[in-house]
């Protein structure tokens, strides 16, 4: 049965792969090989410092902290990526006749989709000790090994069984941007407090005090260095018994979850009978004429109920500000530096630019089949592409707004003439990026369900694109920036910037027509792309 | 625009996928004021065509003229007098059935007032509106169809094309929907219809083409399709080609 499973999976993906994505299969194995070989250049790195005779005493100390990172990615990084890794369809393979134990084997192999990376590193960790002439050698394989085993095979079941714990939390509405707002903030707050003085200091204790307690990171390194190995080993099968226990009875719980009935009552209370954004949604048709004010109204409506978009809405302004304040204040203090300087306009191009993932970039993303109304209905194409502009671009400056109001609350004091500049420049650099998203829209289109808030955004091409076109988008801007730090003067970079912003309509016109011709030569190709299913899979 | 012209006229039209022709060489000529039956089993081409005749694929070869206009060509005309209900899901699953049909009605020229009002009335008529606030991804598939059906009908087409419109509509909603369209032809409109529900296309339509694999292999008032005391889901097997190959297999 795993086998068919697996079988109707790769089957899914060949008839992917082989129809029109071929190319984007080739620039998703490029990417892979890019981040892999980096982890393996790392991993690599570790079996070599590992190896070393020298390192022991930084070994015996950097061990336990070292795995319990390795810990930590394993089990955050999917979290902080909003990219949660393959998973069953449960919805497609309940109605089978399988045991729920062949299931669970097959959601916790799948963890391992999001957790290659420290596979690598905990294999080049192992190999290293294995060499170590102080903690090695062929005796002291099993000593080394078994842990280390011991060790991924807790993480993968306490992935799959956070996963299952997640993914039910996240079907109730509201409930699940909150919750992956707080995650993802909660996720980086580390980085704020290791960036302060205060933090610092921590992170030296941390490395330099000899670890203790019961932690499964701490029996790992005490079995892999040969200290109480017998009591550690009884630690770690503990806790490698608990994340199975908490895995298996979280895979349950999802087997029997209905996630439906559990939205229902709410969904039928959440909207309060007369909506106060009702004349927010209003406001296009006020100064633009049907059609294009009824896209641009519906768009507004249907973005602003995708719990998609408003995860990453509101992660604009507040994951935004986290990621931004200790690399603005954290190595300087409070004092005077480029980026403490351009704060707000850093974190809003930051947020513009993270908005494009469930706006312009892939602008019919969210429509999935339904965007064959933009080619049924007597309407010209440019129309659906400029209304849908229209309210990315209403959006970016909301986000702005957020952006400047969430400063305030740090009690960041910012000029108003800042405060236009960063509007200013936003504005710019979503001109260039509205007119490569208008591109990416038509080339490389992907049905996302707005139900999952966690997900991609772009296809895997347009993500391995994003690198090339997202410097190309701001470098013009970047000049303005440049020519003022070399030459002092605001006048020039005025001028720059005018310049940029005369060349951004140019550049947003040749490619809003281009994107029209592309958009009726490949409307078929575009249509079958976003009306496509997935396997028993779901990979996100 | 030629008032007199055919409703839909299509002339040796093909849609080649690979080496595989969906569609091989159609040709057809429905006259207005005609409820159209277009028959076919499963991957005959029926859904393929409307797609060609609603533009949302371009054929590899052929013509298609719908009320007197080519398409393509005159694709913005035409989609502004046609009502179209396709087979798979045209909704905006993050819009209420309200909001969804003031914006298809905007979308076809209609003055906001005039949409919203037709809106709801359309939504009272499917009996949708008891439910105002409701997305439609939270619709089940025969309240989905009902709002394809609405949408089709707000802006008055000539000419309707419809892939199952009754798929998934319970027996009361299929009856409303059944009567609202043979007033429709009444009134002089041109319905263009595929069904897997043979007795519903026997009742309704008065004309009849048969299609297998891309091919029309029979077409024809429905009265001399249906001769004798054949029934057409009689004539459809027959004309088709389907064999009790179940009785080949033992264990079955």
């Amino acid at each position: 049965m795993i086998a068919a499973i697996l079988r109707a999976q790769w089957l899914s993906m060949r008839s992917f792969r082989l129809n029109s994505r071929r190319r984007s299969a080739v620039f998703s194995l490029i990417t892979a090989f890019i981040w892999y070989g980096f982890w393996a250049f790392l991993a690599l790195t570790a079996e070599e410092f590992m190896s070393s005779a020298d390192a022991a005493e930084a070994i015996r100390i950097g061990l336990p902290a070292g795995l319990m990172l390795v810990f930590a990615y394993w089990q955050l990084a999917p979290i902080i990526s909003a990219s949660l890794g393959a998973s069953l369809d449960l919805k497609k393979l309940l109605i089978y006749p399988v045991p729920h134990r062949k299931l669970y084997v097959i959601e916790v192999l799948l963890r391992l989709t999001t957790c290659a990376e420290m596979l690598l590193m905990l294999t080049g960790a192992m190999t290293g000790l294995v060499r170590n002439p102080l903690f090695g050698g062929a005796t002291a394989v099993p000593r080394i090994v078994a842990p280390m085993l011991v060790f991924m095979a807790f993480n993968l079941l306490l992935a799959a069984g956070l996963r299952n714990l997640l993914e039910r939390l996240l079907t109730h509405k509201r409930v699940r941007e909150l919750l992956m707002i707080v995650l993802v903030i909660c996720a980086a707050l580390p980085r704020l407090y290791f960036a302060s003085q205060r933090g610092k200091g921590g992170f030296r204790r941390l490395l330099s005090e000899a670890p203790g307690g019961f932690w499964p990171w701490t029996a790992v390194a005490q079995m892999a260095l040969g200290k109480e190995v017998l009591f550690s080993g009884l630690i770690l099968i503990t806790w490698a018994a608990a994340a199975f226990a908490f895995g298996r009875w979280q895979f349950e719980r999802s087997l029997r979850y209905d996630a439906d009935a559990t939205a229902a009552p709410f969904i039928a209370t959440s909207r309060p009978a007369l909506s106060r954004l009702e004349a927010f949604y209003r406001l296009p048709g006020t100064f633009l004429p049907d059609p294009l004010a009824a896209i641009v109204e519906k768009e507004l409506r249907a973005l602003s109920r995708t719990p998609r978009f408003r995860m990453v809405f509101v992660m604009g302004f507040s994951f935004g500000l986290v990621v931004w304040l200790p690399i603005t204040f954290g190595e300087h203090g409070r004092g005077s530096t480029i980026v403490s300087d351009h704060y707000l306009t850093i974190v809003g191009v930051y947020a513009v630019t993270l908005l494009g993932q469930v706006s312009y970039l892939n602008a019919f993303g969210f429509d999935r089949s339904a965007a064959q109304v933009y080619f049924s209905l007597p309407v010209a194409i440019s129309r659906a592409l400029a209304g849908k502009n229209i309210a990315a671009a209403l959006y970016i400056f909301f986000e702005m707004l957020a952006v400047t109001a969430a400063s305030s609350v740090f009690r960041m004091q910012i000029a108003p003439a800042k405060i236009l500049e960063a509007f200013v420049v936003a504005a710019i650099v979503g001109l260039y990026l509205l007119a490569v998203g208008n591109l990416s829209s038509v080339h490389f289109p992907r049905a996302m369900n707005p139900e999952r808030v966690s997900q991609g955004g772009t296809a895997s091409r347009m993500q391995a694109l994003i690198f090339v076109f997202y410097p190309i988008a701001l470098l013009p801007v970047f000049l303005a920036f440049w020519a003022r730090y070399v030459f002092g003067s605001q006048l020039i970079f005025v001028l720059i910037l005018s310049f940029a912003a005369v060349l951004g309509v140019v550049v947003y016109w040749i490619a809003l027509e281009s994107a029209v011709g592309s958009a009726l030569e490949r409307r078929e190709k575009i249509l079958m792309e976003l009306s496509r299913g997935e396997g028993p899979v779901a990979t996100e | 625009m030629d008032v007199l012209a055919p409703a839909i006229e299509i002339h040796d039209l093909r849609k080649q996928y690979g080496n595989k022709a969906a569609v091989d060489g159609l040709s057809l000529t429905v006259p207005r004021g005609t409820f159209f039956g277009f028959l076919g089993p499963n991957g005959a081409g029926k859904s393929t065509t409307i797609r060609m005749l609603t533009g949302l694929i371009p054929p590899t070869t052929g013509s298609i003229r719908l009320l007197g206009m080519a398409m393509p060509g005159e694709e913005i005309e035409i989609k502004k007098r046609i009502g179209l209900v396709p087979d798979e899901s045209l909704l905006f699953d993050r819009l209420t059935g309200l909001e969804f049909l003031e914006f298809v009605g905007r979308m076809y020229g209609l003055a906001r007032p005039v949409a919203k009002e037709r809106s709801g009335e359309l939504l009272e008529l499917f009996e949708l509106s008891d439910q105002p606030r409701k997305l439609i991804a939270e619709f089940s598939k025969g309240m989905r169809k009902r709002v394809a059906m609405a949408a089709s009908l707000i802006h008055r087409p000539k000419l309707f094309l419809m892939d199952e419109p009754f798929e998934g509509v319970d027996a009361v909603g299929a009856r409303l929907m059944k009567d609202i369209l043979l007033d429709q032809v009444r009134q002089g409109a041109t319905i263009f219809l595929t069904s897997h529900v043979l007795e519903v296309v026997e009742r309704l339509c008065d004309r009849v083409a048969i299609i297998h694999a891309g091919k029309i292999v029979r077409e024809g008032p429905m009265h001399e399709l249906r001769s004798g005391s054949d029934t057409l889901e009689d004539v459809f097997v027959r004309v088709v080609g389907a064999e009790r190959e179940f009785e080949k297999l033992d264990w079955l």
